[in-house]
């Protein structure tokens, strides 16, 4: 780990317009399971003020990305970002984070140009960066989509508020232009308790799912509580199985699990219904 | 009720132009207009004038409308401007007028200014605002705005409002089931200009004493919010409502650090799901002690989704925050669910609820609280 690429590694943003979509969960388990496949990760908790990276893995960083900023504004030629990096290891898989701020003062001063090095410069070292952020179009993640290889846009359906922000989401991440590849739709806690069907929201996304997890409150609220990982535990639960699934997408190696996401079944109908009145 | 109106206006063009106006605006006779002060103080009683406009602009605004107050005691005093000035206003209303209107104005507009000042809907003189601030998003407060919204209204028959600053994602127009034309970007961009009854028009009613001021309808017009006008918007809307509540996006920004700051109380919210909500609010709440020497008086706790919901658990999240809890909602989630997707109020859904008893616990504590600085 930690030895100069030739090429530069993939980076993989997961980005939501709702809160507590699984942004956090999912992508601490996506830099865990690309570990355990052999990959060399790094994992960056771009949710400055509240980030909870370090909370879901109960690291204690001694440097954060308020102490990096700092060393690479000073230009000191032999900074090594990769040593100011904070490790986390279970049995025998180890990934690298980069920690958000302690202080709501120092993230309110991080820097979107110099996050930008940051990642480039991460690139360089790791095959994987795997980017947390918050849900809204920030300057800051705006920058960091653009940086993107891959941008998980991820939704989950639980009241009509949180569709139609979805739905804006979706349209304006769509009206950045990226490569159509680029963006993957992921449905997190599918069936968890609304009203609403899966259906009636891809009719209205005029998208399917790329991918869809699982509702499972008890695994995953384990998994915060121990700091293991889903796809670390021994317990193989269904949500860590499709967690897998879903990286096996990603880094294109063969399907190991059968993919849970059934083919979403949109009507040949448009989507006339109550959800449209909407966005009339 | 025909308004005998008595015109005092400073500038000669403007007399002439206002004059036609009142003119031609309906149910109004206009009895007597002067282009000096003194001539309209000492001979305007001669007409019997019900309803007077005043420039204020001329003169020193304060002492003209005591005077006129004097020297008509039972007539409407609507001041007249080139500016809507949050500030003096409230100086204005405790001299004895009831309105404001920006100048030059059309029959239309002076006939809703009229409407809305003649029945009895002065301008407010005590406001309290009340911004609700979470550190992470999902933590229930659009839900709670809302349906502390109605409770206050209907528990004291006063005018509430409630802005939705939540820029990029705000979520009130759906809880009402609203499709607004007039939304927080038109007002800001108005926001110089607008007398508090035209402001009145960007809000969309939702009950006889509720209205809304509903968010942008897409997360670029951001952009189109400045921070110094969306202050003026909230201090022009102080004027119209006895209780003003604020959405904002969560986390520290500019939008929910200038509303917290302009705000009678700032209510932080978060969701209990047993997970780092309690750290994040104990690491925002130290922040604001930082700032604010009364913190105590200025922030509030609320915490949603609690289970076992009661005194018991209050206490135990008082105890592990080092903060007084200001209220405790219980876990309600397919009420408010629903009562979203339909576009209706918990509250009404089900009135006798946990949910319904723990908004009008809270609604108590404010209208107790406001009674009590209202007769100070
Ligand atoms: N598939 C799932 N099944 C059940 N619970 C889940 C699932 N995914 C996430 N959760 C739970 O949802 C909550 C929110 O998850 P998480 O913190 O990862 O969301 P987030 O998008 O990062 O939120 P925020 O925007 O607030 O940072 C957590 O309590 C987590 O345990
Ligand atoms: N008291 C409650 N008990 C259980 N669930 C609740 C409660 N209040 C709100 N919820 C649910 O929590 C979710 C978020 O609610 P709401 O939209 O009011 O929160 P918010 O803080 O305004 O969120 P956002 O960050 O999206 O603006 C919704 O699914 C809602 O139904
Ligand atoms: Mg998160
Ligand atoms: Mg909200």
């Amino acid at each position: 780990m930690a030895e100069e690429n030739l090429i530069n590694g993939v980076v993989i943003t997961f980005f939501s317009t709702a809160s507590a979509v699984g942004k956090t969960l999912i992508s601490v388990n996506m830099a865990s399971e690309l570990a355990r496949e052999g990959y060399s990760v790094c994992l960056l908790d771009m949710d400055l003020q509240f980030g909870d990276v370090s909370n879901y893995l109960k690291l204690n960083p001694i440097y954060t990305m308020a102490d990096i900023q700092r060393m690479m504004q000073a230009e000191n030629s032999d900074f090594k970002i990769y040593e100011f990096l904070t490790e986390y290891e279970h049995r025998g898989v180890a990934f690298h984070v980069l920690p958000a701020p302690l202080q709501l003062s120092e993230a309110y001063n991080i820097e979107p140009e110099i996050v930008e090095s940051m990642v480039r410069d991460l690139q360089r070292y790791y095959d994987y960066i795997i980017v947390d952020t918050t849900s809204m179009f920030s300057t800051l993640n705006m920058r960091l989509l653009d940086l993107s290889t891959i941008v998980t846009f991820l939704g989950i359906v639980d009241f009509i508020p949180t569709i139609k922000n979805m739905k804006i989401g979706n349209d304006t991440l769509r009206s950045l232009g990226y490569d159509s590849n680029k963006i993957r739709l992921v449905l997190n806690r599918s069936d968890a308790k609304s009203q609403i069907s899966r259906a009636d929201v891809e009719n209205l996304l005029e998208e399917r799912f790329y991918h869809i997890l699982p509702n499972d409150f008890r695994s995953a609220s384990t998994s915060i509580k121990t700091g293991v990982p889903l796809v670390l535990s021994p317990d193989d639960s269904e949500l860590a199985r499709a967690l897998r699934s879903l990286v096996s997408l990603y880094t294109n190696k063969p399907v190991e699990y059968e993919s849970i996401a059934e083919p979403g079944d949109i009507s040949e109908e448009k989507s006339g219904g109550w959800l449209s009145k909407l966005f009339n | 009720m025909a308004h005998n109106v008595l015109l005092y206006e400073s500038n000669r063009i403007m007399l002439g132009t206002l004059s036609n106006v009142i003119k031609s605006a309906p149910n109004c006779n206009l009895v007597a207009s002067y282009q000096s002060h003194t001539d309209a103080l000492g001979q305007g009683k001669v007409f019997n004038p019900n309803l007077l406009l005043i420039d204020v602009e001329s003169q020193d605004a304060t002492w003209l409308i005591t005077e006129f107050r004097k020297a008509f005691p039972s007539a409407i005093i609507i001041c007249m401007g080139e500016r809507w000035q949050a500030d003096s206003a409230s100086h204005l209303v405790q001299a004895g007028a009831s309105g404001y209107i920006i100048k030059p104005f059309s029959a239309v507009e002076l006939k809703d200014t009229i409407d809305t000042f003649a029945k009895g809907g002065g301008l407010e003189t005590s406001c309290k605002v009340m911004t609700f601030f979470s550190p992470k998003g999902k933590s229930g407060k659009t839900t709670l705005i809302a349906n502390l919204a109605m409770s206050l209204a209907r528990k004291t028959n006063e005018p509430v409002g409630i802005i939705d600053a939540d820029l990029q994602f705000g979520d009130m127009a759906v809880f009402f089931n609203l499709n607004p034309s007039n939304t927080i970007v038109e007002a800001a961009r108005d926001a110089d200009f607008l007398a508090p009854v035209s402001l009145q028009s960007f809000f969309v009613p939702v009950t006889d004493n509720v209205s809304v001021l509903c968010g942008t309808r897409n997360p670029s017009l951001i952009d189109r919010v400045a921070i110094k006008d969306f202050e003026t918007v909230v201090n022009s809307a102080r004027s119209l409502f006895k209780y003003l509540l604020i959405d904002v996006p969560a986390g520290f920004n500019p939008t929910s650090i200038s509303a917290a700051e302009i705000a009678d109380v700032t209510y932080l919210v978060a969701m209990n799901n047993d997970g780092f909500e309690k750290q994040h609010i104990r690491k925002a709440i130290s922040l604001f002690e930082e700032d604010w020497p009364d913190v105590k008086d200025r922030l509030k706790v609320v915490f949603t989704r609690v289970e076992p919901y009661g005194a018991e658990k209050s206490s135990e999240l008082e105890n592990q925050l080092g903060f007084p809890m200001e209220g405790i909602l219980p876990n309600e989630y397919m009420l408010v669910s629903k009562a979203a997707d339909n576009g209706r109020m918990a509250l009404d859904i089900a009135s006798d609820s946990r949910l319904s008893d723990a908004i009008s616990h809270l609604a108590d504590k404010i209208i107790r609280h406001q009674v009590r600085r209202d007769t100070l």
